[in-house]
């Protein structure tokens, strides 16, 4: 992070045109390499040890120019209190996560037995509510037909930020059974930013359970202000 | 099931140190026999006493990862888990079947630089225009 406060390209309207053309201006965002210290992070994919999870090539793949575990170790005080800040956030938010419901299709059952008394949502602090303004999650769950889409988008629209999307089912994922129909969106991602994929036709409630705890797990990697700090 | 004689006799059995891992982690004061422990260094317990554990909870996990989900174990160790296998997956067992077709492990990567990424197959159906502007000719500057 500290190459890229070089002087002369962040500082006035004189370098604008000097960073345009400099060959640093063109390197992606996230170069910092993984730090190669001992630590504890939050998930073993952004651990760098030789245990058989990391060797992988996904695994490899997966850590590859991510700046995650830097990002999670602070180097200084005001990091230290900045990332703690960023913990105390992210747990609020996995602790009530209050699902928009927009069920349109059989996945919208399974959605309800998510929530029925053998999976029990409400111990994870999932309730389902009515209201887009007050809900910041949505699980689109099942078929997004030409129709609903502006629906779909202005209900999406109505929601505060921080808001998620789940897609779930195979229709939500990508069209599905119905991918060649006339009158289908080929995926919810056309129209929503989409957060969490939850395979199936449709998905166990399991499935969907795990694709919350999935959510709850992007959660707690938010570093923002930290990130903030640091640029 | 949770009651005070299970707690401190489970406390006594295993320890402060495995009653507070257990709180931690698990959120009940378990205690049962070491079943195994794989190579990512998760632990595998069981109790079939009926006093002690009712069914659903007789068989459990200790995740050696702090921030844990499904995924951090074997899927071998998963059937076993959920009474799809009678027998716990040791190395040997596990090494007896391993399918070609079998990829090896590889935990939930979501929202990693790993994940998914989908794409098209298709050539697109729509061309964009593209305009271009032919070149003037004769000289502006008379």
């Amino acid at each position: 992070m500290a190459s890229l406060l070089v002087p002369g390209l962040r500082s006035g309207n004189a370098s604008r045109i000097q960073r345009a053309f400099s060959p640093v201006a063109a390197r992606s965002f996230y170069t910092s390499q993984i730090a190669q210290k001992p630590h504890t992070p939050t998930s073993a994919v952004n651990s760098a040890d030789s245990s058989p999870s990391t060797t992988t090539n996904q695994m490899a793949l997966a850590q590859a120019g991510s700046n995650q575990l830097s990002l999670e170790t602070p180097q200084n005080g005001a990091e230290y209190v900045l990332s703690t800040m960023d913990k105390v956030v992210n747990w609020a938010r996995q602790g009530s996560m209050w699902p928009m419901t927009f069920g349109l299709a059989c996945c919208a059952v399974e959605m309800m037995h998510m929530a029925a008394a053998r999976y029990d949502q409400d111990r994870l602090g999932v309730v389902f509510r009515a209201s887009p303004r007050q809900s910041d999650i949505m699980i689109v769950a099942g078929t997004l037909t030409n129709k609903m889409a502006p629906a779909l988008r202005k209900v999406y629209d109505q929601m505060p930020e921080p808001r998620w999307v789940i897609s779930m089912g195979s229709c939500a994922n990508g069209g599905g059974y119905y991918h060649y129909s006339y009158s289908v969106v080929r995926g919810c991602d056309r129209i929503v930013p989409v957060d969490i994929y939850v395979p199936g036709c449709p998905p166990t409630a399991e499935a969907l359970l795990y694709g919350m705890l999935q959510l709850q797990r992007k959660m707690r990697r938010n570093r923002r202000s930290v990130l903030w700090y640091r640029r | 099931m949770v009651s005070i004689l299970r707690v401190l006799k489970n406390i006594r059995q295993g320890g402060i140190k495995q009653w507070w891992r257990n709180m931690q982690y698990i959120g009940d004061a378990k205690h049962g026999r070491l079943v195994g422990t794989d190579s990512l260094g998760n632990k595998y317990f069981e109790n079939y006493n009926p006093y002690e554990e009712v069914p659903g909870r007789q068989r459990w996990v200790d995740y050696s990862q702090d921030d844990f989900n499904a995924s951090h174990i074997y899927s071998e160790w998963h059937a076993w888990l959920h009474h799809i296998r009678t027998e716990a997956p040791t190395d040997e067992a596990m090494k007896k079947y391993t399918p070609n077709w079998k990829a090896p492990y590889c935990e939930n990567i979501t929202g990693t630089r790993g994940r998914s990424i989908t794409y098209s197959t298709t050539a697109p159906k729509i061309r964009a225009w593209e305009p271009v502007v032919k070149k003037r000719e004769g000289s502006v500057s008379a």
